[in-house]
């Protein structure tokens, strides 16, 4: 026994070209925090940042240089798998990334933790997403969602000056290791139940060797269910949501709000369709339950919600409610509808966490709705793409976020989870409160006083309450407002001309051969 | 099937019978000579008492993590060090490279200031 097992470690086949973006983010994270122990100004604000650009790009780069249709053979002796769900989903990791670096480039929470730290967590961060998307075995599973979670837990924590952000580090820490206590428990269970770790051995272990209805089996997966939803907030898990979201340092939220959201359900999706796909009969039910919760829990709490970033972390709690409604289906559409719905996800959320960190910087009002008042004409740069991104979350036609609602309800009509699609409109509805309400602050609030020739070449009047400075200007923060532009422009864009990403999303939707039949 | 799991029963039995064990005995054979000294709870040599303005020096804490940290490399280097002929050249590889990602966080510790007693 023991010969065999060092005769099996002896020479695992790595494939170096399928792995090489892992490599470049987690090399790059190395290099970015040795460049950061070089003193100096230009280090710190040019150099780390330019690398940490430049290992997002390389990645980029090479994720498209391994892209292929169709599913694939687990690299690295069946731990990870290099297929269009994999590459795709960790696209949309990278590019949030590189928003982030635009971000976080002028932020206090960069100033306070060092340049370095932080982008080398974020790229640390980015590579536990990478491998927690291409997870092909329980234990990969759980090694990328700890590499995600524990350099999160520091950039919430990253304004170390401010009492609010140490103390969302501390409460995602907290809730966060209950979490991944939760999902170990239920990972262990299932390996007990069917003695397998792989993905593929799992599913075919389910139904042959393990009763369907094996109570240690049901009980592994309720509880990594559970586990799941912690990361990706879904109802009854989400109560850390807007806390953490408050308190982080706006970047970080910006980066959890869409990264780790993608990165949950990349794990979810491969989790449930690729391992868990034989017991669909069991789970579905109780995740179409957990779904539906979460839509309505969402879309109420964010009714309330003054803080633009509460309001946002609710309105995130919603749309996992729908995408879990994506996975519930358990079929080829509804996984291509799940990972289209979360590259729509990325450009609507970015844009509107550009405008609200474009804001808090400059407003009396930091986060907090009053801090839109009047932008609609002191300066429609930021409240074009806010408002692009308001309707595209609500799902209006024309936007991103309405075809990617299509294509959920859609996947879920023809999955006979026709109920589902009806959760979906109606928490679309509900959600039309508070997203239309964010329009009306910025464009129907009266102007009040006229500033003479500030800035110097348009006269604007804004309201005195927004707190007019140079800074207020979008324009002397650019690197924040041109992402806020790119990514309402990409929304607007992928909402007229969606059928690009339909192709990527079609390639995504091969990648798990076990749904074909 | 279940028999294979007979060897945890007896691990919890073993584990509650002794810390049981340990427990009760101590009460009942320890000599007992209590002074206000002894009788106070501490921990590490430091009194418990812990005033509201007491501050604890967070080198303390910095030493000791570092500390654990490279310690555990050691942990990790032992069985590849016994087993290194039967592993091979691949498993050298994975050391070295385990070793100097260890050291980039040491230079990264060294070079920040961390080991310095403040």
């Amino acid at each position: 026994m023991t010969t065999l097992l060092i005769a099996a470690a002896k020479a695992p086949v790595i494939d170096y070209k399928g792995i090489s973006p892992l490599f470049a983010v987690a090399g790059g994270a190395v290099i970015v925090l040795m460049a950061a122990l070089i003193r100096g100004r230009f280090a710190q604000r040019v150099l780390v940042p330019f690398l940490t650009v430049g290992a997002l790009g390389a990645a980029i780069g090479l994720s498209i240089w391994n892209w292929h249709t169709g599913d694939s053979r687990p690299i690295v002796e069946g731990a990870l798998a290099i297929d269009p769900l994999a590459l795709g989903l960790s696209l949309l990791f990278y590019i949030t990334g590189l928003a982030t670096v635009a971000f976080a480039w002028r932020s206090r929470a960069l100033r306070e933790s060092g340049t370095g730290e932080f982008f080398g967590l974020m790229l640390g961060s980015i590579a536990g997403m990478t491998i927690l998307g291409s997870a092909e075995n329980l234990i990969t599973l759980f090694v990328g969602i700890e590499l995600l979670s524990i350099p999160l837990y520091v950039m919430c924590a990253s304004d170390v000056r401010r009492e609010t952000s140490l103390e969302s580090g501390l409460k995602y820490l907290v809730i966060g290791s209950v979490g991944s206590a939760t999902l170990l428990y239920g990972l262990a269970l299932i390996y007990g139940a069917t003695g397998h770790t792989g993905f593929a051995e799992i599913n075919n272990a389910i139904g042959n060797s393990v009763n369907l209805t094996d109570p240690l089996l049901l009980t592994g997966i309720a509880l990594a269910a559970a586990g799941l939803a912690f990361k990706a907030s879904v109802a009854p898990f989400h109560a850390w949501t807007p806390d953490v979201y408050e308190g982080a340092p706006t970047p970080v939220t910006a980066f959890m709000a869409v990264a780790t959201k993608t990165a949950a359900f990349a794990v979810i999706l491969r989790f449930f369709l690729e391992a868990l796909v034989s017991a669909q009969e069991q789970w579905a039910p109780a995740l179409a339950a957990l779904a539906v919760i979460t839509i309505i829990v969402g879309n109420v709490g964010a009714i309330a919600q003054n803080s633009l970033k509460r309001m946002l972390a609710w309105s995130g709690v919603a749309q996992a409610g729908y995408m879990l409604a994506g996975v519930v289906v358990g079929t080829q559409l509804g996984l291509q509808a799940t990972a289209f719905y979360l590259a729509m996800y990325l450009f609507m959320n970015l844009a509107a966490f550009g405008v609200v960190i474009a804001r808090e910087r400059v407003s009396e009002h930091g986060d907090g709705l009053k801090s839109l008042e009047g932008l609609g004409s002191a300066s429609p740069l930021l409240a074009w793409p806010m408002t692009i991104a308001m309707l595209s979350l609500a799902g209006f036609p024309a936007t991103a976020g309405f075809i990617g609602k299509f294509y959920l309800i859609s996947a879920a009509v023809d999955g006979n989870w026709a109920w589902l699609g009806v959760m979906i409109v109606v928490g679309s509805m509900l959600s039309l409160v508070y997203y239309l309400r964010v329009i009306a602050v910025m464009w129907m609030t009266p102007l009040k006083i006229e500033l003479p020739g500030r800035p110097r070449r348009a006269r604007r009047e804004v309201q005195p309450v927004a707190g007019w400075s140079p800074e207020a200007d979008p324009r002397a923060q650019p690197e924040v407002l041109l992402v806020t532009l790119i990514m309402a422009a990409a929304t607007i864009f992928f909402g007229i001309v969606p059928s690009p990403l339909f192709h990527l999303a079609h390639d995504v939707g091969t990648s798990i051969s076990a749904l074909f039949s | 099937m279940l028999k294979s799991y007979f060897p945890v029963v007896i691990f919890i039995l073993l584990g509650a019978g002794v810390g049981t064990a340990f427990t009760l005995l101590n009460n009942v054979l320890g000599p007992r000579r209590p002074n206000p000294v002894k009788r106070e709870p501490y921990e590490c040599g430091l009194p418990s008492e812990v005033k509201r303005n007491f501050r604890f020096g967070i080198s303390f804490y910095l030493i000791a993590m570092l500390f654990i940290l490279f310690d555990i490399e050691v942990i990790f280097l032992y069985p590849v060090a016994i087993q290194l002929k039967a592993l091979g050249t691949f498993a050298l590889v994975e050391t070295v490279v385990f070793i100097a990602l260890l050291l980039v966080g040491f230079v990264f510790v060294w070079r920040r200031g961390a080991l310095e007693w403040r």
